[in-house]
Parts: C-alpha cells; sequence; structure tokens
C-alpha cells in the first residue's frame, strides 16, 4: 500500500509542525510539504502532487476557501481538499464545501478521528463527520425547487442511493440497506456523481439539498 | 331556587348585589352609565351582609376584588374609586415638594426634594402596574433608577432623567382627575339627596322627579367614567418610555452587542488560537517520545514543543486576564458602556506579564499619546502584543524594546529585539498568524507595516499609523 501524500496548510508555524509529527507518526501517511498562505499552497500543491491537501480557512494572502476553489478548478480529481477548523463557524465551513472541499475536521479533534476523516476524504466512500456535514449542507443550502425533478433523470436505484449518500451512509452501509453488492452501489454511485456533475459525495449531497431532491 | 342558585354559581360570590344590576352593566358590554355603579353598588353592599366586619376580612375581599379585577367596567370603577385616596396623596407629595423647595433656602431642602423625587418614581411605577391591570393600557416600562449602578448614578437618574418629572405631571393629572371625581360624585350626590328629600313629592311630580333622580346617578357615572377613560389615554405619554430613551437603549444593547462580538473574535483569534497551537504540539511531542514501531525518539522536538507550549499558554493567559478584566469592570459598573478594546494604558500590564515570562522587554512612551483615538490605541497595543509574543515563540528571550512615539499626526509603534543568543526554533518568515492580520488592519487604517530582520540579527517590527484618519 503506497502511503497517502498530504499537504499542510496553516498560516502558524506551530500547527504545521505539530500535525507533521502527529501524521508522520502513521505507517500509511507522508507529509510532502507544507504551505503558511493560500497562494502558497497552490505552488506547493503543483509541486508535489499530494492526494490529501489539509486546509485551513483563515489566512493572510488567500484563503483556505479561495485556494479550495483554485485548486479544484485546475483539477476536479485532485487532490481532495479537508478543511481544519479551529472552531466550528458554520459559515466558513459551508463555504468551504461550497467551494469543493470534500468535508472537514476539526483542529482540537483526536488524533485517531483526523486520520481516519483523512483516509475518508481520500478513498470517497463516506462522508466525513456525516451527521454534521449534513445537517450544515440542510441549514445552509438554498433550497429552489422540490422534489426530485430539478436533478437529470436518476433511476429509482439510483435515487435510492442519493438519498442514502445524503443520510451519511458509507458504500457498505447502502449495500447491506438496499441488498446490493458493494461493487454494483459503488457503480450506482459514480454515476449518480456524473449525472450530477459532482466531484464527490460532499458535492452531490450539496446538489441534492439545492436542487430540492433532499428536504430539511 | 335552588336550581337558580346553582344555575349561577358565580354570583354566590356576592348575595347581595341585586343580580339585575351587574347583569345589565356587563351585559350591555359595559356602557358609561351604569357600570360603575355596580361596583359601587357591591362595594357598599359587602359591609352589612359579610358576618365578619372585621379589618381582616375586609382587606382580604378588598385583595380579592383587586385581584380579580380585569380590564373592564370593574376595573375602571376601582381606578376612579382608587383616584380619590391617591389624589390627596399626590397632594401630599406636590405639598411636600414646594416644602423642600421653600427648605432649599435654608440649606436643608436637596435631601428632602430627593426623597420626594423617590416617592414620586416610587409612586409611579405603581400608577404603571393599576393602569395596565385596571384599565388594561399597555404602559411600557421606564428605566428603573434602582437597576442603575452606584449611589451618584442613581443620583443623578433620579433628578436628571426626564422620566422623573413626567412622572411628576403624571401624579399631578392623576390628582385633578381625583378632585373632579370628587366632584362630580359629591354634586350628583347633593342633587341626589335635593331631590329626594327635600322636595314635596306628590303622585304629580313624582314621576318626573324619579326620572331626574335616575337621569343624576347616570350622567354622574357618566363623567366619572370619562375621566377614567381620560386617564387611561394620557397614561401612556406620561408613565411609559419616551421614544428617544428607547432608540438610546437600542443604541446601547448595538453597541454591546458590537462589543461582545468583538470579545469572541478576540477570543477566537488569541486564546483559541494559542490553545489550538499547544495542543498539536503536545500531541505531536507526545508522539515523539512513544514513537510507533521502530521510530526514533525525538527528545530535541519535544523539548522544542513544550517550550512553544509554554509561550503559548502564557500569552493565552495574558490574554484571558485582559478579557476577564474588561467582563468584569462590565458587571461591577465601572464602565457603563465597557469597550473590549485595550488601550495604550493597558501595555504596562502587558509587559509586566512577559517580564515574569523571562522576557527582558522595555516600554518607551514618546510624545503626547493621551489623547490618540482609541482605534489607533488599540492597534497599537496589538502591534506591541504580537510583535513582543513573536520574539517569545521565535527568538526566545533576548532584549527586547518596545516603543511608541508620536509626532504630530503620525504614530509610530515598534518593537525589536537584539539578536537571538541561540539559534532555537525556526524563525518564520513574517511571523505568525496575527502579523498578517496586523497588516491588514494597519492598510486598512491608511497606515503601513513593515516586519524585518535587522543588520545585527535581531528583529524589527514597525507600524505607522496617520492619526487624523484613524478612529
Amino acid at each position: 500500500m503506497t502511503a497517502l501524500r498530504l499537504l499542510l496548510v496553516d498560516d502558524d508555524v506551530l500547527v504545521r509542525s505539530g500535525l507533521r509529527v502527529i501524521l508522520e507518526s502513521e505507517p500509511d501517511l507522508t507529509v510532502v510539504g507544507d504551505a503558511g498562505t493560500g497562494r502558497e499552497a497552490l505552488a506547493v500543491a503543483a509541486d508535489t502532487d499530494p492526494d490529501v491537501v489539509l486546509m485551513d480557512v483563515r489566512m493572510p494572502d488567500m484563503d483556505g476557501i479561495a485556494a479550495t476553489a483554485e485548486l479544484v478548478a485546475r483539477d476536479p480529481q485532485r487532490p481532495r481538499v479537508l478543511v481544519l477548523t479551529t472552531f466550528e463557524d458554520d459559515d466558513y465551513l459551508f463555504r468551504s464545501l461550497q467551494a469543493g472541499a470534500s468535508g472537514f475536521a476539526l483542529k482540537r479533534s483526536d488524533l485517531d478521528s483526523l486520520v481516519d476523516a483523512i483516509r475518508v476524504v481520500a478513498r470517497g466512500t463516506s462522508l466525513v463527520l456525516p451527521d454534521l456535514t449534513r445537517r450544515l449542507i440542510a441549514s445552509h443550502a438554498p433550497s429552489r425547487a422540490r422534489g426530485a425533478a430539478a436533478l437529470p433523470e436518476l433511476t429509482g436505484r439510483e435515487a435510492d442511493v442519493l438519498r442514502l449518500v445524503a443520510g451519511g451512509l458509507s458504500n457498505a452501509e447502502i449495500a447491506t440497506e438496499l441488498y446490493l453488492s458493494r461493487e454494483t452501489v459503488k457503480t450506482h454511485v459514480s454515476s449518480v456523481l456524473l449525472k450530477l456533475g459532482a466531484r464527490d459525495r460532499t458535492q452531490a449531497v450539496i446538489a441534492a439539498y439545492e436542487s430540492g431532491f433532499m428536504t430539511g | 331556587m335552588t336550581r337558580s342558585l346553582s344555575g349561577r354559581p358565580a354570583r354566590a360570590d356576592h348575595p347581595t348585589v341585586p343580580s339585575s344590576v351587574p347583569h345589565v352593566g356587563e351585559g350591555s358590554g359595559a356602557p358609561k352609565g351604569e357600570s360603575p355603579g355596580a361596583a359601587v353598588g357591591q362595594d357598599r353592599a359587602v359591609p352589612p351582609t359579610t358576618s365578619q366586619l372585621t379589618a381582616t376580612g375586609l382587606a382580604a375581599r378588598l385583595r380579592a376584588v383587586l385581584v380579580a379585577a380585569r380590564p373592564g367596567w370593574r376595573g375602571r370603577a376601582l381606578y376612579a374609586l382608587a383616584s380619590l385616596p391617591l389624589g390627596v396623596l399626590y397632594l401630599g407629595l406636590y405639598l411636600g415638594l414646594i416644602g423642600s423647595v421653600v427648605a432649599l433656602v435654608y440649606g436643608v431642602g436637596v435631601l428632602l426634594i430627593l426623597l420626594v423625587l423617590a416617592v414620586t418614581r416610587g409612586l409611579a411605577g405603581m400608577e404603571r402596574r393599576l393602569a395596565r391591570r385596571l384599565l388594561g393600557v399597555d404602559v411600557p416600562e421606564g428605566e428603573r433608577v434602582r437597576d442603575q449602578r452606584g449611589v451618584v448614578r442613581k443620583l443623578r437618574r433620579l433628578v436628571l432623567a426626564p422620566d422623573t418629572w413626567r412622572a411628576l405631571g403624571w401624579l399631578g393629572a392623576r390628582l385633578l382627575f381625583g378632585v373632579a371625581t370628587s366632584a362630580a360624585v359629591l354634586f350628583g350626590a347633593a342633587l341626589f339627596v335635593v331631590l329626594g328629600w327635600d322636595t314635596e313629592w306628590n303622585p304629580l311630580n313624582a314621576l318626573p322627579l324619579l326620572a331626574f333622580m335616575v337621569l343624576d346617578v347616570v350622567l354622574t357615572l357618566a363623567v366619572v367614567d370619562l375621566l377614567v377613560r381620560l386617564s387611561a389615554s394620557v397614561a401612556p405619554r406620561l408613565l411609559g418610555t419616551a421614544p428617544e430613551q428607547r432608540i438610546a437603549a437600542l443604541q446601547q444593547s448595538t453597541r454591546r452587542l458590537a462589543d461582545r462580538n468583538r470579545l469572541a473574535r478576540d477570543l477566537h483569534d488569541t486564546i483559541g488560537h494559542a490553545l489550538t497551537a499547544s495542543l498539536l504540539q503536545a500531541t505531536a511531542a507526545r508522539r515523539t517520545l512513544t514513537p510507533a514501531d521502530d521510530r526514533p525518539l525525538q527528545p530535541d522536538f519535544a523539548r522544542q514543543a513544550l517550550g512553544h507550549i509554554e509561550t503559548n499558554t502564557r500569552t493565552a493567559l495574558a490574554e484571558l486576564d485582559r478579557v476577564l478584566t474588561v467582563l468584569r469592570a462590565e458587571d461591577g459598573g465601572r464602565d457603563p458602556v465597557p469597550f473590549a478594546a485595550p488601550s495604550l494604558d493597558d501595555l504596562e500590564d502587558l509587559l509586566a506579564g512577559l517580564r515574569d515570562g523571562g522576557l527582558p522587554v522595555e516600554l518607551v512612551v514618546d510624545g503626547d499619546v493621551d489623547d490618540v483615538p482609541a482605534g489607533a490605541q488599540e492597534l497599537a497595543y496589538r502591534v506591541v502584543q504580537e510583535g513582543t509574543t513573536n520574539v517569545l515563540r521565535h527568538a526566545g528571550t533576548p532584549l527586547t524594546v518596545a516603543q511608541v512615539a508620536r509626532s504630530g499626526d503620525t504614530l509610530v509603534v515598534r518593537v525589536c529585539n537584539e539578536p537571538v543568543a541561540q539559534q532555537d526554533g525556526r524563525p518564520g518568515p513574517g511571523g505568525g498568524r496575527g502579523l498578517a492580520g496586523l497588516r491588514e488592519r494597519a492598510t486598512a487604517a491608511g497606515g503601513t507595516l513593515t516586519a524585518e530582520r535587522t543588520p545585527s540579527g535581531g528583529f524589527d517590527l514597525c507600524v505607522t499609523l496617520p492619526l487624523s484618519g484613524a478612529a
């Protein structure tokens, strides 16, 4: 198994050096670079080609939200962005998800959940902090229309899958729920993402809420 | 009989009241005439029928009536009744005020006036409740002198607040209403007696006389009711809060909210951030001391991390201290509109804390900085705070000078330190997070920020602020 390549972006050198030591002590993670500003992050990301960027939100010289949007615009598939935040500031978090971040984690969360979040973001088979994320999206997404009509035609199965994805279930859980194989679920999820033009599950959930496919 | 009694159990409370009278009053939606009459009749009728004629029984009864009273004819009747004794009381109050003004000439009236004004405010509170309860008028609660902090402030509000003088005006109005009510009742009663007893009754004039007596009662009650309604329409104006007061209160609460938000943001940026960094450093240090599998121990990193944690915690505590001082000042009433922002006066405290932490730092203030606007003072404080914290964080404890100098319309704030004795840590270019924020704020205020290494190897943080534009 090749180690996940991480890029740390935070304007505080202490946060970066702490995170570096912590994450490097995991066998399957390797920190390939760090940056103190959003602009610096873009340059380092281009050089190091990380799998996951751990992105602070508030930074001088391009904040994390703008940097995330720029990274996504360059390449929708790589790298994934995990937003790191000191406090749960709803507004910032939602805006960073909207900008294309795959999930968020608190800087104060314990090591295991932080490492979990990084792996989940890299694999893309589930949402990070599913309950929190869903609640955040549900309460912030401006719901335009009601009913599934606003979404491009999903098959009945795909609609079921999207509903469960938005409910925070992982592929394995969806497979159990719908009596399908994991491979089949994976195929359905991929085609849902394709039809919605979403780069990952988080973006699909945002689209589901914004279209009115999911409510509340 | 039993059926009719059980049919109207509520009436059993007032067995002596002719059941037809309150019926008329209630049923006709409280017309001006009959309604107060019913209550008057009721009040008069109570004593003879109740077997307990004791004062306590009567008081309990009255209280029960008051409690049961709702806005409506009963409420208005009670209000009219109350205006008689209250009128007398307020007359006494006015005489007291005049007396104390006279006593002022002899130099002993000040206390008396204050006493009378305090009583006035208290009575206005009672009047407010009366009007609310009996007349159903919505009278907004004014500012309460009792809630003000400090005796001097209490007294100042007592004498200077327009509330006091409007309350006095209201009591005067009540006095006049009382006089008018008594006059109407007296006149009505006199006419009633003249018609009933001083006139020769004979079969010819009996009917007209009776009609006149009824008309007399109706008219009297109508006048009384009119007076009560007049009071009800005037009460909110004299007893309520003035619009400008409401606006001022709104502005103050808005300002407080802004202060709170600013305080919250400060806490987030300073303490929250310091704790997060400390947490990560501590976690990392533990990892390096108990490495997984075959990784090497890194005691150097751990030692460095502990140093960072020490610095971060110390500055976080200093910030906490400052915030708590602000909050306590707010609670203790020392400052009615506390401004969460620190000023140049707070610099000595800040630096004293750092000296305790081992940083040899001197403060030099040049020029007249007393009338520097609060916004610029806060920014200057932040510059010194950030600069000295960065010295501790990146350079350890070298000799450091914080300088605040004003010349004309320019304020220069500078923090510079001697070269680092031993190279520990890695001095980050541009310093910590706060420096970027400071640069933004300095630029927004029309100033400039430079942060650079000195030729001798120290560090120099310098912010220049124009004072004319800053506020």
